[in-house]
């Protein structure tokens, strides 16, 4: 009888090795890719704990506890739905991938990612989890690289601060097994909560800590940083409600909320106030991420169920956002150019119009506006902050309107016509005409569903609503 | 492994004030200095003294495996320096590999122009971060380690975090990170004893090294692309 859990670490890993070997095939390693997320995915969402199922003639037993070079692997309810999160992602991901920027490293290393990823969400105690997350953060470096740029600054960046979070959540674990011991030494909390509080700042990209957001996109492949936004900064958001769980002291504190509220606020005004004066689409939809985790901690500020839900709709809505615009983008990107600034991006739109399409939508979405899968969770943010916290529903509006102001900017741009013959034959090699049909499908299949979420947003409320009421940390 | 735990033991009385003062010198010297030699080598003695400082509070055997990974660091630097020097040269980029020449051409070097300010800017730098590392071992120890470890690791961690801010240079970038990675983990082997921590922390290093040789890498091969073709 094999354990269910290995499966989530182990055959990622291997099917990374895999899709790197054969990656100069992209329709081959793509489809590899894809098929293993999607069925992970179905896997962890349709086979129930406990249950033992046949696998070409072994047994499988999905959930329970497995241990690990000593250390447990549990499965619970809530770390189901979050990796089923992930691999569900992922496999979005890599679909666009095959489509904007196939000979990317972002498969394999995306595959090795979740294996770790996975890892971090199932591993307790929380140390080792830190410690997989660093793990599975360095490795994606190396999908991060653009093919045809230089070494990619922003992911150095994002390396950096995260390895800053590092001694704050290990010495977090240490820290509050002596208050457990000695309950009257507060120093020991308030130590503990300080370093949690700077940690997740620095993992999150918080103010005055958000530099590597707009960096790491600015200078990555876009593909890649969507990754990173959405299923990396996932994993870590899935942690910190570990955190607070396992130390329910830093859930009570008298500040937190406050906290959570103040940091998720300047997170929204200073991306919605860059991202309006941005000249450089990439940088866009840095800002665009630095706006959406900071709706998302305003949201957790409201330190309420309500407020939860929210904070973990905007997650599970993030990818429609993020991932569909850093496709775009790196599919209107002039190959070998440096395609950074608005100017090289002009009329791009002609040449690429799934591509325009994709970052249109994929920014609207980021910015909640209505008809995109964004707007779901953003319209019940303002319903819920506007009756106690009207200043900081406004100042979301403003964000919001801000990054608006940058999508159009640039949606501008590349519907203008081109301002030379330069590059009229540029790109004349593109996938054939059957390939393309098949790519531009999954564009349109993307789009789609981001529209048929900001339509019918009841399709996707449900998981949040049931994730929420899995995280016990709130009073 | 009993020899190599017999010559850990004898170096192991090098592991207080003799350690200390190493990593005084061979630390510092990372930010200050850009010649990519001269770095290796403070590299690998940074590592050989925090191993020994290790010694102080974790077994022999795992002070080993912690050294060995240092030096494979060390290692994988090396050859990715090689390989981007061989890169820029056929670019068109010219410096003479021989010790001879490059021991020739240092001193000349500063015979002639002396100290220049970017290495003045990082001497004053760092000299500041060990100031402020005394002060803080001072004032806030470390908990469950003895003074010159708290000594240390402040500065592992502060000088880790100035070559951070100051580099752009991928190797450089990564060297930072390892060495604030070190100096944390100097004081954290004194906290938690698990083999699979040191195990992580040491995979972590590892990829961090292997990363930013693959972006060091990537860097001369487009200096390659650009200039040569």
């Amino acid at each position: 009888m094999i354990a269910g859990l290995l499966l989530f670490l182990i055959l990622p890993l291997a099917v990374a090795g895999a899709v790197y070997a054969v990656r100069q095939w992209a329709a081959l390693s793509s489809l590899l890719a894809i098929s293993t997320c999607v069925a992970l995915g179905i896997i962890i969402v349709v086979v129930p704990l406990g249950r033992t199922i046949d696998l070409w003639g072994r047994q499988i037993v999905m959930g329970g506890t497995l241990s690990l070079l000593g250390r447990e692997l549990v499965l619970r309810d809530v770390d189901r739905v979050a990796i089923a999160f992930l691999y569900f992602t992922a496999a979005a991901a890599f679909a666009l991938a095959w489509w904007a920027s196939p000979r990317s490293l972002l498969l394999p290393v995306g595959l090795a990612s979740l294996s770790l990823l996975s890892g971090a969400l199932l591993i307790r105690p929380l140390i080792y989890a830190v410690l997989l997350l660093q793990l599975a953060i360095a490795v994606s470096l190396f999908g991060l690289q653009h093919e045809d740029r230089p070494p990619t600054r922003g992911g150095l960046q994002y390396l950096s601060f995260s390895l800053l979070a590092l001694p704050g959540l290990l010495t977090i674990h240490w820290l509050m097994e002596r208050y457990a011991l000695t309950p009257e030494n507060t120093a020991l909390l308030h130590n503990s909560a300080i370093l949690l509080v700077l940690s997740f700042a620095l993992l999150l990209g918080s103010v005055p800590f958000h530099l590597w957001i707009p960096s790491l996109t600015g200078d990555s492949n876009l593909l890649a940083s969507g990754f990173v936004l959405t299923v990396n900064h996932g994993v870590v958001w899935f942690l910190m409600l570990s955190f607070l769980e396992t130390y329910p002291e830093f859930g009570a504190h008298a500040d937190f909320a406050s906290l959570a509220s103040t940091a998720g606020l300047s997170m929204v005004v200073v991306g919605g106030f860059f991202a309006a004066a941005q000249r450089r689409p990439e940088r866009l939809v840095g800002y665009g991420a630095l706006i959406d985790s900071g709706v998302a901690l305003v949201a957790l500020g409201m330190y309420s169920d309500r407020g939860l839900v929210l904070a973990l709709l905007g997650l599970i809505v993030r990818p429609f956002g993020l991932v569909l615009m850093g496709a775009g983008l790196q599919d209107l990107r002039p190959p070998g150019g440096p395609g950074d600034a608005l100017e090289s991006l002009r009329g791009r739109a002609w040449r690429s119009p799934w591509g325009a399409l994709a970052f249109l939508v994929g920014g609207l979405s980021l910015a909640g506006m209505p008809t995109t899968a964004g707007f779901a969770a953003r319209w019940a943010l303002y319903r819920a902050l506007a009756p106690s916290h009207l200043g900081s529903a406004l100042l979301v509006m403003a964000a919001s309107v801000g990054l608006m102001i940058g999508i159009w900017r640039a949606f501008s741009a590349l519907l203008s016509r081109p301002l030379g013959p330069d590059g009229e034959d540029e790109e004349t090699k593109g996938p054939a005409p059957a390939r393309r049909t098949l790519l531009t499908g999954l564009v349109a299949a993307a789009v789609l569903s981001s529209i048929c979420i900001g339509l019918w947003p009841q399709i996707i409320t449900p998981i949040s609503l049931q994730l929420a009421s899995m995280v016990t940390f709130l009073p | 492994m009993a020899i190599l735990r017999a010559l850990l033991e004898q170096l192991s009385t090098l592991a207080a004030t003799p350690a200390v003062v190493g990593i005084l010198v061979a630390a510092p010297l990372l930010v200050v200095s850009r010649d990519w030699r001269l770095n290796l080598l403070s590299l690998a003695a940074k590592y050989t003294f925090v191993a020994l400082l290790m010694t102080q509070v974790m077994p022999l055997e795992m002070v080993a495996l912690k050294g060995l990974i240092g030096w494979l660091i060390c290692l994988i630097f090396y050859l990715t320096e090689q390989q981007s020097k061989s890169l820029t040269r056929a670019a068109g980029e010219t410096e003479g590999l021989s010790l001879q020449t490059w021991s020739a051409a240092r001193i000349e070097g500063w015979r002639r122009q002396g100290v220049s300010s970017q290495g003045l800017f990082g001497l004053m730098a760092a000299l500041m971060v060990a100031v402020v590392a005394y002060a803080a071992a001072s004032s806030l120890p470390l908990p469950e380690t003895p003074a010159e470890i708290s000594l240390v690791s402040y500065l592992l961690a502060g000088l880790g975090i100035l070559l951070l801010g100051l580099s752009q240079d991928p190797l450089r970038v990564g060297i930072g990170m390892l060495m604030f990675l070190a100096g944390f983990d100097l004081f954290y082997v004194a906290l938690e004893h698990s083999l699979v921590v040191t195990g992580f922390l040491g995979a972590l290093s590892f990829v961090i090294a292997l990363v930013t040789a693959y972006l060091k890498t990537v860097q001369a091969a487009s200096i390659d692309t650009g200039r040569g073709g």
